[in-house]
């Protein structure tokens, strides 16, 4: 059995090394997460709000833009408007235990072609602990 | 019971083969996925992301088709136990997370995952049982 699961685990490696290089939606090696100090010394950070609109309208981060998956389409053009190449993007959504920054920083990257796109580590609790 | 085992190991392997290749063909989203467990280093997800669809895939696919049928079985129940170990943590931590098992299809949360994998290592644990009895 030993000599069986080698041999498969063996298997399974070489189209994974394939698709490290050349799988066109292979992850980047980079770690996008930051912390809120990290983000706030990016003076001209474009910061992004992947929460509810309702979440977005009762408090954002000053200068934030909404953008989540399910107004995605008719809120898109004014991000665009507001990028570019240069500013680095930050997104956040609810909490540490949220998933839709992580989903809205992926859809930058490969519908918008957005590079330095960044998810914001515990979202917009970690930002409301630090300024309260 | 040959049969149904039999029939019991192509289920299973079809299983696996389906949910690796729906997580081989969009690894970043699933990078993404694995990372929203929060258990792994970003490195260490990126590894997963790429290396984990494809052991699904070519244990499931041995699994289908009968060859090194221990191996994969073996295996299979190895990766299912790590699979409810990351559900289990998730949940005793109240994260709201997709489970990331088969992309982004099927309901949000994680309950429903939970006990879908239950029943395949149920399936698996019978299966192993069955082949280190067997005489070789």
């Amino acid at each position: 059995m030993r000599r069986q699961i080698v041999a498969l685990l063996l298997l399974a490696l070489a189209p994974a090394l394939l698709a490290a290089f050349f799988h066109p939606r292979r992850p980047s090696w980079r770690t996008d997460e930051i912390t809120v100090a990290v983000a706030q010394s990016w003076k001209d950070a474009l910061w992004l709000d992947a929460r509810p609109r309702d979440a977005f309208e009762h408090a954002h981060v000053p200068g934030a833009l909404l953008l989540n998956e399910d107004e995605w389409n008719d809120l898109l053009p004014a991000v665009l408007d507001a990028w570019n190449p240069d500013r680095n993007v930050v997104v956040y959504c609810s909490s540490l235990s949220c998933q839709a920054s992580r989903d809205v920083a992926r859809r930058l990257r490969e519908e918008a072609q957005f590079s330095r796109v960044f998810v914001l580590q515990g979202g917009w609790e970690a930002w409301e602990k630090t300024h309260r | 019971m040959k049969c149904f085992a039999r029939i019991l190991g192509i289920a299973v392997g079809a299983v696996f083969l389906i949910a690796g290749a729906m997580k081989a063909w969009n690894p970043a989203q699933f990078a993404s996925d694995v990372q929203n467990y929060r258990l792994l280093t970003w490195t260490s997800v990126v590894m997963v992301a790429l290396y984990l669809p494809w052991l699904e895939i070519v244990s499931g696919a041995a699994l289908v088709f009968g060859i090194a049928r221990r191996g994969s079985i073996a295996i299979c129940t190895g990766l299912m136990l790590v699979f409810i170990g990351a559900l289990i943590s998730a949940k005793l931590r109240g994260l709201d997370i997709d489970c990331g098992c088969f992309g982004h299809t099927g309901p949000h949360g994680i309950t429903w995952p939970l006990l879908r994998d239950a029943l395949l290592l149920a399936a698996l644990l019978f299966l192993l049982f069955r082949e280190t009895r067997a005489p070789r």
